[in-house]
């Protein structure tokens, strides 16, 4: 099947769990799922083929500076990939309540994904499999979140 | 010395090991000679690099990430520039995207007969390895010749690259590649027909089409598994387009078909090179790139010797990248060893872990933690003393 | 024949055996590791390397790993050394008469040469550590593999000399064609064996380096590694000697000695370099299947050559 065409069908079945849809490129959509939905929709993407989960991708958008008010969030993209076509879920939780589902079960190779997610953003990951330490040593303070934007360095006294 | 409850005991293979010469760490619950159980605990390519790109502008963030790995330097710059290129919107001129393929392919026979001597070397077949990485030299000194280096080339720029091919290094090129396939003719005899060493993968961590699929496996790994999955067809970038890549798959799924696969991709490398060097389109080296990228984000998928390299750029159209994604094509294998591991000897092990060609550098580094079945952990202090 | 003989004490300490059987096991170390190195495209070491090597483990510190039992992990080295030292006495080293022979002497010397190995298992299996136990483990089993077909392999000729005394065998086989004509397979036995003994590639799963980092021997490092190595450079001079007295036609003068068995060494380290490494499964399978069975067919071929053929030629 053609990429647009693949992209076009993609977009029907997610329509049911989708806020919204962008397409940023020729061969890519990005559909903005609320983490409530975040599992059916990885579960329809399963069910129509779209078998490989190329990675998952972690945003840190903290709050702007001139709204000292608002809150930050953490965005994190699902990659899905199918021959030319990347169809991207975008899933966005704010800093007071970061918690996501775990897709493993219908996508068992997302666990590598989840567990950076987990150790480099400070999102809870509920039902993943596993929570070990991806990357970190065992002795990096918890807590401490390397990929946000507001980490700058571990300051060793 | 570690002893399970039921008599098992495990043999860790890393983090200092002499088989790995990059650091690495999978354990394995033995009984006797076999392997009942597997665990990993995977590395990453994060070293900082992901967060040290936040820091550097544009074209600092791309010699970073060119040092993400040694071998497969050049397809990681490649994948940067090309994602930076797309923010910026410009078209990078043909001869600039022919002559980043031809070293990437160059790139590709070379990690291919790295790889070859090290897999030679973890099942014990010494002559095998010496004699791979003797002719390795060759596409080095082609390297060295093109890009001034053997490895870390900086051939790219962001919008084109740095270095032109003259006749007589178009020359040098088709010789040493004359010279290559010869010897690979000889390699492919070697992996098909050597009873010693069919006796050593064939039948060897054998993953069915299936599997691989599910478990997410990718480059080399995935086609010897049957599943024609290749970025440079899939999803053509760069000279791609102008020089389409045939897929080489093999359908035995095991270690031999592993072999079998990256040889075979060794001749579809020299095919490309010739062609290449034959039809490199006229035109400039590079095209100029403001200092700001544009907002937006990027992603760019290329085909490394071990698979599919993600890569994912985001700018705030400044001068530094606000966020850079790398997903390494070794990470999507690890998976897949600790499914077909148990059942197998522990003799194999070296060899089904070479199998999936491991870029540790890529992969920073691992440390074991469980033992799949019992759930003993050992940490660091236990391993270190080992 | 006649060998020219030495005293045994001087035999012992000085020469052909203890001093000189030690020199000459670095010798004969280096010319296979120069040749494999060849082989294998390489430059490989120089002249002195082994000796070097030698020097620079017995200055090193020994470390004792805990859990091991002190005595043994000490004495083990010393034990392996000295059987291996010992089976030179009853061996035409160097082109020599052995200086001590009787009757039944090619079993004692066999068994010395396998206490090496039973020292080796030994010294694993007391050195607590995973990487010892498997090495060990694998050491022992390769022994009860080889061994059957190795000592049915040299019977071959004591069997068609009439003798289990290895100086009358090395008599017998200098008056004969060369048993590596009349005896291939128990010929191709002895040699493969020989390789399965000291442990060589394509035999060296038991310290197969990329597994299990250094089998049996990880532990020790200094003096007990020193004189392990020297052990294994002994017996492969020793070895060589012995097939090349039994099928090379006898050894009856220095010379002799020395490019006989140098011709073995060049088939050795060109079969060290043909393979990959087996897996000692196939190890054991392959000594098991075709070598035993060979073995058998050789000590058949004979019985029936040494009883039947008399009383065939005496139809006629």
């Amino acid at each position: 099947m053609e990429t647009t065409q693949m992209l076009e069908s993609i977009e029907k079945v997610l329509k049911p769990f989708a806020q919204s849809f962008n397409r940023p490129s020729a061969e890519r959509l990005d559909a903005v799922v609320k983490a409530e939905d975040l599992k059916a929709a990885v579960k329809a993407m399963v069910d129509a083929k779209w078998l490989y989960l190329s990675t998952i991708t972690g945003l840190d958008i903290p709050a702007p500076a001139d709204q000292p008010d608002a809150e930050g969030h953490i965005e994190a993209l699902y990659h899905f990939c199918e021959g030319e076509a990347i169809a991207t879920l975008r899933v966005s939780v704010p800093y007071s309540h970061p918690v996501f589902p775990s897709v493993c079960e219908f996508m068992p190779s997302a666990t590598l994904g989840e567990r950076e997610l987990m150790e480099m953003f400070g999102v809870v990951v509920e039902n993943t499999p596993s929570n070990e330490r991806l990357v970190l040593p065992e002795d990096w303070p918890q807590g401490v979140y390397p990929l946000r934007k507001s980490f700058t360095g571990l300051n060793k006294g | 010395m570690e002893k399970t409850s039921d008599g098992k005991f495990i043999v860790p293979i890393g983090a200092q090991h002499p088989a790995l010469k990059e650091p690495g760490h999978f354990e394995f619950a033995v009984e006797g000679e076999i392997v009942v159980g597997a665990s990993v605990r995977l590395g990453y390519v994060h070293r900082g690099i992901e967060k040290g790109c936040e820091n550097r502008n544009w074209i600092q963030a791309m010699y970073l990430t060119e040092r993400v790995c040694g071998i497969c330097s050049h397809i990681h710059a490649t994948a940067f520039a090309l994602a930076t290129e797309k923010l910026a919107g410009v078209e990078v001129p043909a001869r600039a995207q022919a002559i980043r393929v031809l070293i990437s392919e160059l790139e590709r026979i070379h990690s291919h007969m790295l790889w070859l001597g090290v897999a030679a070397h973890e099942g014990g077949f010494d002559t095998l390895f010496m004699y791979s990485w003797r002719d390795r030299e060759t596409v080095m000194d082609l390297l060295e010749a093109v890009t001034g280096n053997r490895v870390n080339y900086s051939a790219n720029v962001i919008g084109g690259v740095k270095f032109d091919i003259s006749p007589e290094q178009k020359e040098t090129i088709l010789k040493g590649i004359e010279f290559l396939e010869e010897r690979s003719q000889h390699y492919m005899e070697v992996v098909t027909t050597d009873e010693t060493f069919t006796g050593r993968t064939r039948g060897i961590g054998t993953m069915p089409y299936d599997d691989a699929i599910r478990l997410g496996a990718a480059g080399p790994t995935l086609r010897a598994s049957g599943v024609a999955r290749d970025v440079r067809t899939d999803s053509p970038y760069a000279g791609y387009k102008l020089f389409p890549v045939n897929i080489i798959t093999d359908t035995a799924g095991d270690l031999d078909a592993r072999f079998i696969v990256r040889i075979k991709e060794l001749f579809e490398s020299y095919r490309l090179v010739r062609e290449i060097l034959d039809n490199l389109p006229e035109g400039e080296l590079s095209i100029r790139v403001p200092r700001r990228i544009p907002a937006g984000e990027a992603i760019q998928r290329v085909e490394a010797p071990r698979g599919e390299l993600f890569y994912f750029v985001q700018s705030e159209g400044g001068e530094n990248p606000s966020r850079v994604k790398i997903r390494t094509p070794s990470l999507l294998n690890w998976a897949s060893i600790t499914n077909f591991a148990p059942g197998h000897k522990l003799a194999d092990m070296p060899m089904i872990l070479a199998g999936i060609d491991p870029c540790f550098s890529c992969n920073d580094r691992m440390i074991t933690v469980r033992d799949v079945r019992t759930g003993q952990v050992s940490n660091l202090e236990d391993l270190k003393i080992r | 024949m006649n060998n020219l003989t030495v005293p045994p004490l001087l035999a012992l300490l000085v020469f052909p055996g203890g001093l000189f059987l030690l020199a000459s096991g670095l010798v004969y170390e280096f010319v296979d590791r120069k040749l494999i190195a060849r082989f294998q495209n390489r430059q490989g070491p120089r002249w002195f390397q082994p000796l070097a090597d030698v020097v620079k483990l017995l200055a090193k510190e020994e470390i004792t790993p805990s859990g091991a039992s002190r005595g043994l992990f000490i004495i083990l080295p010393v034990i392996a050394l000295t059987a291996a030292l010992t089976a030179a006495l009853y061996v035409p080293l160097a082109g020599f008469a052995p200086s001590f022979s009787f009757r039944g002497d090619v079993v004692v010397t066999l068994y010395l040469l396998s206490a090496m190995t039973l020292c080796l298992g030994l010294a694993g299996a007391n050195t607590a550590d995973r990487f010892s136990l498997i090495g060990a483990t694998r050491t022992l089993t390769q022994l009860f593999s080889y061994e059957a077909p190795f000592l049915l392999a040299l019977l071959g000729p004591a069997i068609a000399a009439g003798s289990w005394q290895i100086s009358e065998i090395n008599t017998y086989a200098s008056g004969q064609w060369w048993m590596i004509i009349t005896q291939p397979i128990g010929f191709l036995i002895a040699m493969v064996g020989l390789m399965g003994k000291l442990e060589l590639p394509p035999f060296d799963a038991p310290e197969a380096e990329t597994e299990i980092v250094a089998g049996a021997l990880t532990e020790y490092s200094g003096r007990g590694f020193a004189l392990f190595r020297l052990g294994k450079d002994v017996e492969l001079v020793i070895g060589l000697t012995l097939i090349a007295a039994f099928y090379m036609g006898g050894l009856a003068n220095p010379l002799d000695f020395l490019w006989k068995t140098l011709v073995l060494l060049l088939v050795a380290a060109g079969l060290q370099s043909l393979f990959a490494r087996l897996r000692i499964d196939q190890t054991v399978g392959m000594w098991w299947r075709i070598g035993a069975l060979l073995g058998l067919v050789q000590l058949l071929a004979i019985l029936v050559g040494r009883f039947a053929g008399p009383w065939i030629t005496g139809l006629f």
